[in-house]
């Protein structure tokens, strides 16, 4: 590898410097404002010394820990409820044969490929066809809908995987499907699960677009966060978000070393 | 016996075909049939009319705020692309870990809050926010720009803040897939640096440009919550209106009928990205 071409390196680099810096320029603020308070001066912005006041009033707003409560409890029935429905697609789609595999694949995959502002406004239409009050139950309802192709995808590629003299060994001992399923199969997709999980909870966490047209009284912490911006400006905000990008960094990296050797391998 | 496992697999299929059924294609089918009913003094009218689709058809704000939207959205994917295709080449050039990392680095803001950093973007981009405080600092301007923020142009910013990330995965990864004995060939053969890169990596990593191009064309056509938040009364977009249609303005099926056009857009864009697919693969 003894072909460099410097100046075009150098170019692209710096590319990617500025590139970084611009995206994590507003992680940067938010975490900067948390400790050192923004002031107005005459109009003019400054700094206020370092504190941690808005991580103190951060512990004493109940509107906002109550959302991030909803928000936590939300993704954790979401994620579950996705985690059975996509198992149990999976399996559907690797046991069987014909048209009616290929056309639940297609409806799981629908609501991933679609716009999140069509999955919300035909979720919130049918929603008020069947006169159901939106909240907690509905954002689920949302949430799942929107998980279910993300662990599906996951839990199918894992199958795909495996060897079927695996199943058939098992069955010929005289297993039944559900011991197999139980002893054999699901050993197998642990990864896979934990895999959709973590990325399920993450995105139900996040989910933003398609929760506004589902919420209805009840609030997860992004729609929580969109009406309080819209009001206006709460220092607690920055304490809250710093917290939740650490919390994302730190299970990024978990997950990045998880991958690591495994993409080493592949390579 | 075996009736029982009959029963058992046929119950099986009913609720892996019935559920998708139940939550995907029935509110799908729903809404589509709304956009073909209207509003009539506040109420729900179940009678058939392609009336909301002449509304948008007949209406030139409707339409000039639509193509305003795909003029921002491609303008700000064609920026994406340019950026994003140079920060994949410059990681597929670094060793194995460095590269690991740097795709990493890209990566992880997509995990987090999108709600916030859409928030953190206002404060930067404000009347008084960051930028112009450090730009009047720094002696470069005396008075703020007013242009950042609530208007088309801090939508456009927001947006490849946003989705940058999202057009350098793609690239990478088809970059990634390329042998590398095909780079060793054209060095042997005398071909230099900028010759593998424009005949080898270029035409090879088109696949992955198209999926990178639809994916920010798409996800920045849909959304209405950034436009919302650093928009203003400038920055109107074709989402924020389908939006304001269930919220202020509750026109349900006026809004269904703007969705459904805002979905057939998205679908144009799969098939021109399909056939440009094809193209980029054939050659």
């Amino acid at each position: 590898m003894k072909r460099h071409s410097g100046l075009f390196d150098v170019a692209l680099g710096a590319l990617a410097l500025v590139s970084l810096g611009i995206i994590y320029a507003p992680l940067a603020v938010v975490w900067v404002f948390s400790n050192w308070q923004p002031v107005r001066v005459r109009g003019a912005l400054q700094l206020a010394p370092f504190s941690w006041d808005s991580y103190v009033a951060l512990t004493r707003n109940a509107d906002i820990l109550g959302a991030l409560g909803t928000t936590l409890l939300v993704g954790l029935v979401s994620m579950l409820l996705a985690l059975i429905l996509a198992t149990t697609f999976a399996m559907y789609y690797w046991r069987t044969v014909g048209v009616s595999r290929q056309i639940m694949q297609a409806l799981v995959f629908l609501p991933f490929l679609l716009p999140p502002i069509v999955v919300g406004l035909s979720l919130l239409i049918a929603f008020r066809e069947l006169d159901a009050t939106r909240g907690a139950f509905t954002i689920v309802v949302g949430h799942t809908v929107l998980l279910v192709p993300v662990v599906y995808r996951l839990v199918l590629t894992r199958l795909n995987s495996l060897s079927p003299s695996l199943t058939e060994a098992s069955l010929d001992l005289g297993a039944s499907h559900c011991q197999t399923f139980y002893h054999i199969l699901l050993p197998q997709l642990g990864s896979a699960l934990l895999a959709g999980a973590l990325l399920g909870f993450a995105i139900s966490f996040d989910e933003t677009m398609v929760t506004l047209f589902l919420s209805g009284s009840t609030s997860t912490l992004p729609i929580r966060l969109w009406s309080m911006m819209r009001l206006g400006f709460v220092p607690e905000i920055n304490a809250l978000a710093t917290l939740v990008v650490l919390a994302a960094a730190l299970a990024t990296a978990v997950f990045g070393v998880m991958q690591l050797p495994g993409k080493r391998g592949a390579r | 016996m075996d009736d029982r496992r009959d029963l058992w697999r046929m119950g099986w299929a009913a609720f892996c075909l019935g559920l998708p059924f139940l939550f995907v294609l029935a509110p799908i089918g729903t809404f589509i049939l709304y956009s073909f009913w209207h509003n009539e003094s506040g109420a729900l009218v179940r009678e058939f009319t392609l009336e909301n689709y002449r509304a948008f058809f007949a209406d030139p704000v409707f339409r000039s705020i639509y193509l305003q939207t795909v003029a921002l959205c491609l303008g700000a994917t064609i920026v994406n692309l340019v950026a994003g295709y140079g920060i994949a080449l410059f990681a597929s050039r670094r060793p194995p870990r460095l590269r690991f990392a740097l795709i990493l680095m890209f990566m992880l803001p997509l995990f987090t809050s999108y709600i916030i950093k859409v928030y953190a973007v206002r404060g930067i981009l404000g009347h008084r926010g960051v930028l112009n405080e450090l730009l009047i600092a720094s002696g470069l301007i005396s008075e703020p720009i007013t242009a950042f923020i609530f208007s088309q142009s801090a939508i456009f910013l927001t947006f490849i803040v946003l989705y940058l990330p999202f057009a350098i995965l793609p690239i990478y990864l088809s970059i990634e897939r390329i042998p590398e004995n095909l780079g060793t060939a054209s060095a042997d053969l005398g071909g230099s640096q900028m010759d593998e890169i424009r005949h080898i990596i270029l035409p090879l990593s088109l696949p992955g440009v198209v999926v990178a191009a639809l994916f920010n064309f798409v996800m920045t056509f849909g959304d209405f919550v950034t436009p919302t938040m650093v928009g203003g009364t400038e920055g109107f977009t074709f989402g924020r209106i389908v939006f304001s249609q269930f919220g202020v303005a509750l026109n349900w099926p006026l809004g269904a009928a703007l969705a459904v056009i805002l979905l057939a857009t998205s679908v144009l864009a799969v098939g021109v990205a399909g056939l440009a697919m094809r193209w980029s693969t054939a050659r």
